[in-house]
């Protein structure tokens, strides 16, 4: 060896042992992720399925984190939203204080207003609501809050492809709607009603009801006069006991006539609900392609960690927890305002697609720079600017003997 | 106190008043909902009408049956009890409590409203009766009640959990005469309500304990000289306060279905709301005020969207008591 080559090799193994020691010394990111879930309340059957979802992301990720070399590893603090906007923000800023970078959660959008107006916002928190209703984007969140859940204006379209399923065609077809006071039901009732008047059909209503009045047979009547072609009952599981029960005793209900939206989905109808107000009925809620190997491995995680089955929602929660890791990863950082900042950059349309099923080699590149197009569970998000996915997938479902079974799945898009 | 008295006993001179005053309140009432209810059958049709006057007879057992302990307490102890609604809920509880032990469900809930009964006696034994030694106002005793309201409310969540739970009883069954439906145990609500409420008011007004307690509300320290004993007059409404609201309670959920820790206070405000508007203080006034509310609730939702369905009932509580200050069944005594 020359003495010229000689000093080149030491020279490159020194550059080496710099570049490794450089890697090795670069700070771990550790993010902690707020987990606000209903856990009680009116949609209190949500919390659990919530909560596990995003567990599992975060034991996934890190797993995936560790093996790929990726010195980034999160943890999770929970609250109760309780279903009220001031428990929540009280909830949320609890989180907050034990240091949550990120808030996944709430379901309940005058809760997601209450903290985004009150707390995140100013903290350029993100916050990934699972409250799906377009009231939402009616603040100015200063791109704080992403949706992996699909916004109502998707589900309407969803609804109103479940309905002509049902029926065959709009045109003529009388549309009875209800729904619980709540911007949720309001926003999807105003959507609904355009969409469905827009291909020829005439609409009932819609009867508004307040969750906490004491009787419901007055509007459930309502719902059922004029024997509509179908109803649509936006509504909370709390409430449906009562109001499901009001429309069965109305003598002139017929359930398989009902399409319901993702609130009032349930693996299996719980035992407050009067089995009759459901049985046969249809609905829609927020799906995944269950064929992809990405649904897969999640059903595999779910299966694996026991405990709740799964719920509406569920897979998204999952990618919600998935992608604020990523965008940790791209930032270098658990700051909440880097990993807002590095959200656009790990769902990039026409960068290379990862999925949940390299989700170590995701890490790897975004740890290096390079932007990616991380496909979900449920599917690809490609954010809109103010932070809603263009695309969503819905499961239409049918209740057969107190269970729900998916009959098909739709793809709606803005 | 004005029960089982004639309301309008007293009314001053005055021409508009005494007219309104000559007319009994409960054939003063009776002629406007029937008018009310004749009106909106030429409106909207004898079907619709009647259902919904069924379904706001319903919501008057509720409110009626819910109040009648509330004004009971009012009307003779000048407390403002904001604790009753949650004392509603403490009968459903205790009902899923026993049941829990084995006991069926109506046993269970016979037991739970004896338990309640003896709750609110207890309380008065713990909170009221010093309270009362010690003279304190209105004001702070209203406050006491809150803060009590709270106590029960949470101490329910504590033990039983926030989670809405089902109570199991066939909410579906109802009784069908033509085109008319009401739930079984809707009826039964009704029935058991106006029952209750007339058998409060004719124990208030025939019964030597009866005599004691509005001797009491009139004036409780010439009731004690008068040789009255009225701490277990006091004791005696609160055993029948308490029972009363479990009762209520009880009833309450098994015609909903299912409830949570919260139900008895969401209900709270249309209690105070009938028994204001009813004449406070007065047992017919529970039953006359639940029935106004009840009825021109369910029946705005004949003109109206039902979301304006509780605005309704305030805005008449409104009205009513510009007109009659003392609600309906105090109408003569509005300036006495």
């Amino acid at each position: 060896m020359t003495r010229r080559y000689f000093f080149l090799a030491a020279g490159a193994a020194v550059a080496l042992a710099f570049g490794f020691s450089a890697a090795e010394a670069a700070d771990p990111v550790s993010v902690t992720i707020g987990k606000l879930l209903e856990l009680t309340g009116p949609l209190s059957e949500n919390g659990p399925s919530q909560d596990k979802a995003v567990t599992i992301a975060i034991d996934y990720a890190n797993q995936a984190a560790a093996a790929a070399g990726v010195p980034v590893k999160a943890t999770a603090v929970s609250a109760d939203a309780q279903g009220d906007p001031q428990a929540a923000l009280s909830a949320a800023r609890a989180l907050v204080a034990k240091g949550a970078s990120a808030i996944i959660g709430p379901s309940i959008t005058p809760e997601s207003i209450a903290i985004a107006n009150g707390l995140t916002i100013q903290k350029k928190i993100t916050l990934w609501p699972v409250g799906t209703s377009m009231r939402l984007r009616t603040i100015k969140d200063e791109g704080t809050i992403f949706r992996t859940v699909p916004p109502d204006s998707l589900q309407a379209y969803a609804l109103k492809t479940a309905l002509i399923d049902k029926l065959g065609d709009a045109k003529g077809k009388l549309l009875s709607i209800a729904y619980r006071n709540e911007p949720y039901g309001e926003g999807l009732s105003k959507d609904l009603t355009a969409a469905w008047t827009a291909k020829g059909g005439k609409v009932q209503g819609p009867v508004v009801f307040d969750p906490a009045q004491a009787t419901f047979d007055s509007e459930a009547q309502q719902v059922v006069d004029n024997n509509p072609d179908a109803y649509v009952v936006i509504d909370y599981p709390d409430t449906f006991a009562k109001f499901g029960a009001a429309l069965v005793r109305t003598g002139k209900y017929d359930a398989t006539k009902l399409v319901v939206p993702d609130a009032l989905a349930f693996s299996t109808v719980p035992t407050n609900i009067p089995p009759q107000a459901l049985e046969g009925a249809r609905g829609t809620r927020g799906g995944s392609d269950v064929s992809t190997e990405a649904y897969k491995l999640f059903d595999q995680l779910w299966q694996k960690a026991g405990g709740v089955e799964h719920f509406a929602l569920d897979a998204n929660s999952f990618d919600s927890a998935t992608l604020v890791i990523l965008a940790a990863a791209a930032a270098h950082s658990p700051d909440p305002a880097a990993i807002a900042a590095k959200i656009h950059d790990i769902t990039k349309p026409g960068a290379t697609k990862y999925s949940p099923t390299n989700l170590g080699e995701a890490l790897k590149a975004v740890w290096g720079g390079q932007p990616i197009d991380y496909v979900g569970v449920a599917g690809a998000f490609e954010f809109a600017a103010n932070g809603d996915p263009t695309i969503s997938r819905f499961d239409i479902y049918e209740y057969k003997s107190g269970k729900l079974n998916v009959i098909k799945q739709i793809d709606a898009a803005k | 106190m004005t029960v089982g008295r004639k309301a309008a006993s007293g009314a001053p001179a005055g021409a508009p008043e005494r007219r309104l005053a000559d007319i009994p309140a409960a054939a003063w009432l009776a002629v406007v909902l029937v008018a009310a209810a004749l009106v909106m059958t030429i409106a909207r049709g004898p079907v619709a009408v009647g259902q919904t006057t069924l379904n706001g007879l319903v919501a008057a057992g509720y409110f009626s049956l819910g109040a009648v302990g509330l004004t009971l307490v009012f009307g003779t102890l000048r407390i403002i009890n904001f604790a009753h609604g949650d004392l509603l809920t403490l009968g459903a509880y205790l009902t899923f409590g026993i049941s829990a032990l084995g006991l069926p469900f109506w046993p269970a809930a016979a037991l739970a409203i004896v338990l309640t009964a003896l709750i609110a006696f207890a309380l008065d034994r713990i909170i009221w009766e010093p309270m009362r030694r010690a003279r304190t106002s209105t004001l702070q005793l209203f406050l006491v009640a809150i803060g009590l309201a709270m106590v029960i409310r949470y101490s329910i969540q504590f033990f039983a959990g926030s989670q809405v739970r089902a109570v199991g009883q066939d909410v579906l069954s109802s009784l069908s005469v033509g085109p008319f439906h009401l739930g079984t145990l809707q009826a039964l609500v009704l029935v058991v309500g106006v029952a209750a409420v007339a058998l409060v008011g004719v124990a208030l007004a025939f019964t030597r304990f009866g005599k004691q307690i509005r001797a009491l509300a009139d004036n409780m320290a010439l009731a004690e000289i008068s040789g009255i004993d009225t701490l277990r007059a006091v004791r005696l409404i609160w055993l029948v306060a308490g029972g009363l609201a479990g009762l209520a309670g009880v009833l309450y959920a098994a015609a909903i279905g299912s409830v949570n820790p919260n139900f008895g206070f969401f209900i709270l405000l249309s209690l105070f709301t009938a028994a204001v508007l009813g004449g406070i203080g007065n047992a017919y006034g529970a039953l006359a005020g639940g029935l106004v509310i009840g009825l021109a609730q369910e029946w705005s939702t004949l003109f109206f969207n039902a979301r304006w369905k509780p605005v309704v009932g305030f805005a008449i509580l409104i009205v009513i008591l510009l007109i009659m200050p003392r609600g309906i069944f105090g109408v003569g005594r509005a300036r006495s």
